[in-house]
């Protein structure tokens, strides 16, 4: 009896152990890679976010990741050293968000001559083919969710559209990629007579604001608005406000998925839908392929399509959409 | 009382008799393990939202089927006490709490969510007959004088398990599920290794209490132990004549039953939707929002000294309406303050929850005498509104927004204000008085 009662509790022991241990994870160490990351600059949310992404991945991954951000979108200085210090602190791999296509490719080229796999992240360099990968939002796909979806609530609403287009700037071409998307999602092409207004904003607020008064003057019957990406909404709001525009008449569309553009203009419908883009997927996915990629000593090819999805607290039939729960979830910044 | 033999022997003089002092602690643990599994439950909402890409209703089930399943095995438990003793209510509910915990290992293989509540109803039907079975049980272990106090002292631990749960849901589960935003650009075959890879999470701290309750049966099957004489006295016996037609007509103990079921069911929703609504409202990541949740458990533990030191000193029905109204408070704040003061607010209505049960209990019980044996069994199955409004909460999330959904517990709350307000309006019945009423068929 004794016997019995030592190997039951041999066996209480030994399940109460394994019931611990599979509470527990098993913790596993691989090589030390060390990668580095360039954003554009840290005032705008959607580098941090990037940034913090990325560090978060590394530390999941075993990798030593090297950090630098310029001061403005179009900072190439700060990336160019940035380049040449990561190679020299021994990067093997890096992430850069070019601030120009074509002015940071000796610097990349370099890079890539001392065996340092470089993917662009957001924003591609010209030829594509002057880095291994690139990771992006598919712009024209963004851009034709949003036509679609103003298309469908113009019909819905039963209104003769009339359009403006707030524009990021001539020759960038995440912002003509949004562009060109947006009218195939609505069914036009350019120069179709119910686009009343073009204007370029830079993507900024108040020049957004600026253009929108300056077509709402000469164009009071717009009813439905594009705009390249939610400062420029923003912007555009505000003037439509000014001008007492009737909000629930007109349709607002945008793309990027800032949260302060989701829970203040997005969740209470004055902006009707924006398109989510996946700051965090470029970060995490471009940290995990540079590291298994090294670690397995193979090269990298091809591009990523990060996502997209359209967030709305009003969904139109037939355009799949994401509420704004999901877009709060998800959103990048706070 | 089968399988445990009562003598009267000097250990019934002490708090626990010694030779049963292992059994104590054995269902102390026990009591600690409902308490982890009932408040990881909370966590699983959001979780299997997520992985099987499912509305708020849809997911809420996991509380429909867990407190359903206590709901439903309260009686058949209480059968199976009379018939078959303490011990073997015991075992039964262990035995089946761990088949409901190891149904996690078939559930996670399968991919299906059903499988996974009919888990959870299994563990949940083990956990019902294990407390209904472990609370006379700890009574019996002693003096009947110290009764309270052995039964105080176990279901202490109680909101210590409710703690771990969340603790384990927080550092297990939580942080290491794929991101939501990484399932937007997976292949058919990528989204299905990751569900994979999610559910493992989920299995984990689940596999892991199962096997502590499997450790915990095999030590109280094979332990010998014999229960002290006054035991025997703590058999309930329903009292003679037409009890639940007495109970009905009492106002008192009626509305009672009513705000127990709304306090439970806000109470539940609280909990259930915490963590929903940190995320998509507020936009707290997944890892975070488990912190907030700890945080309403750790204020609903606190609070709870404080108003037993309160309840010495304000009138229990006057500080049950103060707390509603305190409860209603942070609920609207919820439902119009769309960032961290919301979820403020939707913590802090833990500090209004942590009297309600006991003191809910207490008014609806005062002035019942024989009939308040009969009487606790209809307050206890009032959990049933831990099932029931959960779902209608994430109804509402479902189809106005996630905020909107407190408009639910923040209702339950006020009902629970409004039958504080009767007790301090209306004066109690005594006992004798609600027996003629009832004999004469008179309903007011």
């Amino acid at each position: 009896m004794t016997g019995i009662k030592s190997n039951l509790r041999r066996l209480a022991g030994s399940l109460l152990l394994a019931g611990l241990g599979a509470t527990l994870g098993a913790c596993s160490e691989e090589p030390d890679v060390t990668i580095g990351l360039i954003t554009k600059q840290e005032v705008n949310p959607y580098w941090v976010t990037m940034r913090e992404v990325a560090e978060d991945t590394a530390k999941k991954n075993d990798v030593t990741l090297l950090t630098a951000t310029g001061t403005s979108d179009v900072d190439v200085e700060s990336q160019q050293r940035a380049l040449q210090e990561m190679v020299a602190e021994g990067a093997k791999g890096i992430l850069i968000a070019p601030t120009s296509s074509t002015e940071l490719l000796s610097a990349i080229e370099a890079a890539r001559e001392q065996g340092v796999l470089v993917i662009a992240v957001d924003t591609p360099v010209d030829p594509l083919d002057a880095v291994d990968a690139y990771f992006a939002t598919d712009n024209e796909a963004a851009g034709r969710l949003v036509g679609q979806y103003a298309l469908v609530k113009a019909q819905e609403m039963g209104i003769e559209p009339k359009i403006a287009m707030l524009d990021l700037a001539p020759g960038i071409s995440s912002g003509e990629l949004r562009h060109a998307g947006f009218l195939n999602g609505f069914g036009i092409a350019e120069g179709d007579p119910a686009i009343a207004a073009m204007a370029d904003t830079e993507g900024d607020k108040e020049l957004g604001e600026a253009k929108m008064a300056e077509i709402l003057a000469e164009h009071a019957d717009v009813n439905v608005i594009y705009t390249v990406n939610e400062p420029a909404a923003l912007g555009a709001l505000d003037a439509l406000r000014d001008a007492n525009v009737n909000l629930s008449r007109t349709i607002l569309v945008s793309i990027d998925g800032g949260c302060r553009a989701i829970k203040d203009a997005v969740r209470p419908g004055d902006i009707d839908a924006t398109v989510m883009q996946f700051p965090e997927n470029m970060a995490r996915e471009g940290v995990r392929a540079l590291a298994t990629a090294i670690r397995a000593g193979e090269n990298l090819s091809g591009n990523l399509d990060t996502g997209a999805r359209l967030i709305t607290g009003n969904p139109a039939p037939g355009v799949k959409s994401n509420d704004v729960a999901y877009g709060v979830r998800n959103c990048w910044g706070n | 009382m089968a399988g445990v033999a009562e003598n009267s022997s000097t250990s019934s003089e002490r708090f626990v008799a010694r030779d049963l002092r292992i059994p104590f602690i054995l269902l102390v643990l026990c009591f600690t393990a409902w308490g982890a599994a009932a408040n990881l439950t909370d966590i699983l909402v959001g979780v299997f939202r997520g992985i099987f890409d499912m509305s708020n209703f849809q997911a809420s089930l996991v509380q429909f089927a867990y407190y359903g399943a206590y709901f439903l095995l309260a009686l058949p438990a209480g059968f199976i006490n009379k018939q078959y003793g303490y011990k073997t209510g015991v075992l039964v509910g262990l035995g089946l709490a761990a088949a409901g915990g190891l149904m996690f290992l078939p559930a996670s293989q399968l991919l299906v969510y059903e499988m996974f509540l009919l888990a959870l109803f299994a563990l949940a039907a083990g956990l019902s007959i294990l407390e209904t079975s472990a609370n006379p049980f700890v009574i019996a272990m002693g003096k009947e004088s110290t009764a309270t106090q052995r039964l105080n002292l176990a279901q202490s631990f109680n909101p210590i398990g409710a703690n771990i749960g969340v603790l384990m849901g927080a550092v297990f589960i939580l942080p290491a599920l794929t991101p939501e935003a990484s399932r937007a650009i997976m292949s058919d075959s990528q989204l299905l290794a990751s569900q994979e890879a999610d559910l493992a999470l989920v299995l984990k701290p689940y596999l892991g209490i199962a096997l502590v309750l499997v450790v915990i049966w095999l030590l109280i099957f094979f332990r010998k132990f014999e229960l002290p004489q006054t035991a025997a006295a703590t058999v309930e016996d329903i009292p003679s004549g037409n009890v639940a037609g007495r109970l009905w007509r009492n106002r008192h103990y009626r509305y009672g039953v009513m705000a127990q079921f709304f306090n439970v069911a806000a109470q539940t929703c609280v909990w259930t939707f915490t963590i929903l609504y940190a995320q998509d409202v507020v936009g707290v990541s997944p890892e975070a929002s488990g912190w907030w949740l700890q945080a309403s458990l750790i204020i609903f533990l606190l609070s709870r000294f404080l108003m037993t030191w309160l309840l010495g000193i304000i009138r229990p029905s006057l500080l049950l309406l103060i707390m509603a109204l305190f409860g209603v408070v942070c609920c609207v704040i919820a439902i119009f303050s769309l960032n961290t003061l919301g979820l403020i607010g939707v913590v802090s209505a833990s500090a209004s929850l942590s009297l309600m049960f006991p003191t809910i209990y207490g008014l609806a019980l005062q002035g019942l005498g024989e009939d308040a044996k009969f009487g606790s069994a209809g307050l206890v199955m009032a959990i049933l509104g831990g099932a029931i409004m959960p779902m209608v909460h994430a109804a509402v999330m479902d189809e106005v927004g996630p905020a909107m959904g407190y408009v639910v517990p923040g209702v339950c709350l006020a009902l629970v204000g409004a039958y504080a307000l009767f007790d301090l309006r209306n004066t109690r019945p005594a006992i004798s008085d609600v027996a003629v009423s009832a004999s004469a068929g008179d309903m007011s």
